[in-house]
């Protein structure tokens, strides 16, 4: 750890991971509702699980985003943060705000929209933390009057992703509008500016593991994000075309998707490229192993199994069934979780005191392939339910309840390898914050910097 | 390549793409009113859907397939249902489905009647948006559509002018979509009876002492049954609520004299 302050992502990393496990509860429990009968379904049914689930998700990834924001961009403009105070009462709230929206949930207090069921107050109290965030941010940048081409596009990304959330406080009496609205939020967040903030951190690690030329690596960057957007702007269309829209969206839609698998195939040749040319040499062997996994998983995850089901013709048939979870799982756990573990493991030597070469723990390799299993077996797990569904619900037309019961073998198969993926989660959190603390080889002292503040 | 061009590729095609979308969206909003007929978006749909976010119904059921995957598309519900039935089910789920057989089932709300009427006008506005004829085949809550219908290929056809034929293929059509609440099949009864043996039961019926409807023989049964399906109710707790059939009440108006003839022509031939 170079600055001091650096030392605030530990509290975000904390928390987030805390987060990762309460995800895995509901998720587990949501996929044995799927087996059903459901005891719980009175204090707990479906919908609470569900939404749980996802939230805590988007939560514990942004905050992971911004535990790596506070760790990358002292680094990379060579100063203090300008203020860990604010950082740390931004934490507070972030975390009380999430904490509210799951107690509210429990209770049934829920806008009802998908992804965006936050009530209005728990989303106006993200909009003062992303101000908190990007200020602080911003202020640390303005006064080192440095700011590198990594942490410009990683920075830009998070500040995209404030403003995108503003149509999520709009409201339409046309369901519609809003829809088209709410994608504007959630697929130009995941098929956007996520992406900016996964290639910002992928090619900051990268340059940091591999000690590749950050003039060429930064060069790509630009043509990374560059295919992102040519292809995710236009893209949202593939979620606009059973919702009420215009025709021409089908068109619009179906072959900007198509493009969508380049920026993230880009991004793991990307990683490939700077392996092969500057070694696998880093020490640091556990945060080789997230960052090559996050440039190879979200190529898989998001970029092939969502062009899998993006052209219109085959969405025509798959809308909407277990095929969009398959695609969902993956392309999440890929692109940002691993990208969020990434940081965590290449941070974490800098944040407990360790050498670097005390971070590659059996324990850190058995929750890497214990995950990578597990989302393995999941995502065919969900494509094998969603490929019988689609086939039996929507081609030979039988009852939905039907279709279901004939595929409850691939529901007990998500349970299961869910249980596996669920070991990995536990083994990273049981090494972050038990095995990781009694590590330490350095002394917890950090060199005092001129301009470092309180 | 150089940097700076790299980077100029970045803005310009962020640029450009951004405001080609914009455009599209203004577009779009040309063609809203039109294609969801955003004038039969009543203050009691507007209430519907507030009853539908506020119930959290979209993380479970989908919408237009948006939504989760734990229970059945409602984009056609209304349509499929009708409001009768609706209005007895959103009541009390649990006299429809048996979460032992059917492994799911939907928790009782405890919606007034007033919101469940308000969430039918929402359904049944959602059902009418223009959205490009999706789903292609009908989404079914629950039963099979075999038998009675063509497993497998278009929406059947008639084989000939015969109306037992034309008949049998407007029995397994998605409008007027019979099928999807009546069985063929022996025993199979889904939301409403089977029609195996139904012109036996027709025969029998008119001459039971409980009949009071005007027909005088089996197939006069039938056809009053369609157009007007309370004339007599079948016993059964999920046929009828308050005196009242759950059959959709309209077919006497959404069908031609001569479809409903057909019908009963089919109908006739299961003995």
């Amino acid at each position: 750890m170079r600055y001091r302050t650096q030392a605030v992502a530990y509290a975000y990393f904390a928390v987030a991971l805390l987060l990762y496990g309460l995800q895995m509860v509901f998720g587990i429990l949501s996929i044995t509702k799927y087996l059903g009968p459901d005891p719980i379904k009175a204090f707990l049914p479906f919908d609470v699980s569900k939404e749980i689930h996802t939230n805590v998700l988007i939560v514990w990834v942004l905050t992971g985003f911004m535990g790596a924001a506070y760790w990358l961009v002292p680094e990379e403009s060579r100063t203090e943060l300008h203020s860990p105070r604010l950082a740390y009462w931004q934490l507070g709230l972030w975390t009380v705000a999430g904490v509210t929206a799951v107690v509210g949930y429990l209770f049934g207090w829920t806008e009802g929209n998908k992804l965006l069921e936050q009530p209005m107050p728990v989303k106006f109290a993200i909009v003062v933390v992303m101000l908190m965030f990007l200020y602080n941010l911003g202020m640390t940048i303005w006064k080192a009057k440095k700011l590198t081409t990594t942490e410009g596009v990683l920075v830009a990304g998070l500040a995209l992703t404030a403003i995108l959330y503003l149509p999520a406080l709009l409201t339409f009496d046309n369901y519609t509008v809003s829809i088209y609205y709410r994608w504007w939020t959630v697929h130009l967040w995941v098929e956007g500016v996520w992406e900016m903030v996964q290639g910002g951190l992928l090619a900051y690690l990268l340059i940091r593991l591999s000690g590749a030329d950050r003039e060429v690596m930064e060069k790509w960057l630009y043509v990374i994000v560059g295919l992102t957007f040519i292809a995710g702007i236009l893209g949202t269309a593939h979620h606009y075309f059973w919702i009420g829209v215009p025709g021409y969206w089908q068109a619009i839609g179906g072959f900007f998707s198509a493009l969508e698998p380049l920026a993230f195939l880009g991004m793991a040749i990307y990683a490939y490229m700077a392996m092969r040319r500057s070694g696998l040499a880093h020490p640091n062997r556990l945060a080789l192993h997230w960052t090559i996994g996050s440039a190879v998983f979200s190529a898989l995850g998001a970029g092939i199994l969502g062009l899998a089901h993006t052209w219109p013709s085959v969405n025509r048939w798959t809308h909407g069934t277990m095929i969009t979870a398959m695609h969902g799982h993956m392309a999440f756990f890929g692109a940002y979780v691993m990208i969020v573990l990434a940081m965590i493991t290449y941070a974490a030597p800098g944040l407990f005191g360790h050498d670097q070469e005390g971070s590659e723990s059996p324990t850190g390799l058995w929750a890497f392939w214990l995950q990578m299993a597990g989302m393995f077996g999941m995502t065919m797990a969900f494509a094998a339910a969603g490929i019988s569904q689609t086939y039996l619900e929507r081609i030979l037309g039988l009852g939905y309840l039907e279709t279901q019961h004939k595929i409850q073998v691939h529901f007990l198969m998500v349970l299961g390898t869910g249980l596996l993926f669920s070991l990995g989660v536990g083994l990273f959190l049981y090494d972050f914050f038990f095995l990781a603390p009694g590590r330490r080889t350095a002394p917890a002292t950090w060199p005092a910097t001129a301009d470092a503040k309180g | 390549m150089t940097k700076r061009q790299t980077r100029a590729f970045f803005l310009g095609s962020t640029g450009l793409f951004s405001l080609i979308f914009l455009a599209l969206t203004i577009d779009s909003h040309r063609q809203f009113g039109a294609l969801t007929h955003a004038d039969q978006i009543t203050p009691e749909v507007v209430a519907g859907k507030h009853v539908w976010h506020r119930k959290n119904c979209v993380n479970c059921h989908t919408l237009l397939g948006e939504g989760a995957y734990y229970a059945p598309d409602l984009t056609k519900i209304a349509d499929q249902r009708g409001a009768p039935y609706l209005r007895s089910f959103l009541a009390d789920p649990a006299r429809f489905y048996n979460e032992e057989r059917d492994r799911r089932l939907m928790p009782n709300l405890k919606l007034s009647p007033q919101e469940i009427d308000e969430v039918i006008a929402f359904l049944t506005w959602v059902g009418k948006i223009d959205n490009h004829g999706w789903p292609p085949r009908p989404i079914l809550v629950s039963g099979a559509a075999i038998p009675g219908s063509n497993v497998g290929g278009a929406a059947p056809q008639a084989a000939s002018d015969d109306p037992v034929a034309v008949g049998q293929a407007l029995f397994g059509q998605s409008s007027p979509g019979c099928f999807a609440c009546h069985s063929t099949s022996p025993g199979v009864n889904l939301v409403g009876p089977s029609l195996a043996g139904i012109a036996a039961t027709a025969e029998a019926r008119v001459k039971a002492p409980d009949y009071k409807g005007k027909a005088t023989d089996a197939a006069g049964y039938i056809h009053e049954s369609v157009m007007d399906p309370n004339a007599y109710l079948v016993p059964g707790a999920t046929f009828s609520s308050n005196g009242q059939s759950l059959m959709p009440p309209g077919f006497g108006q959404s069908l031609q004299p001569a479809q409903v003839d057909a019908l009963v022509a089919y109908l006739m031939t299961l003995k």
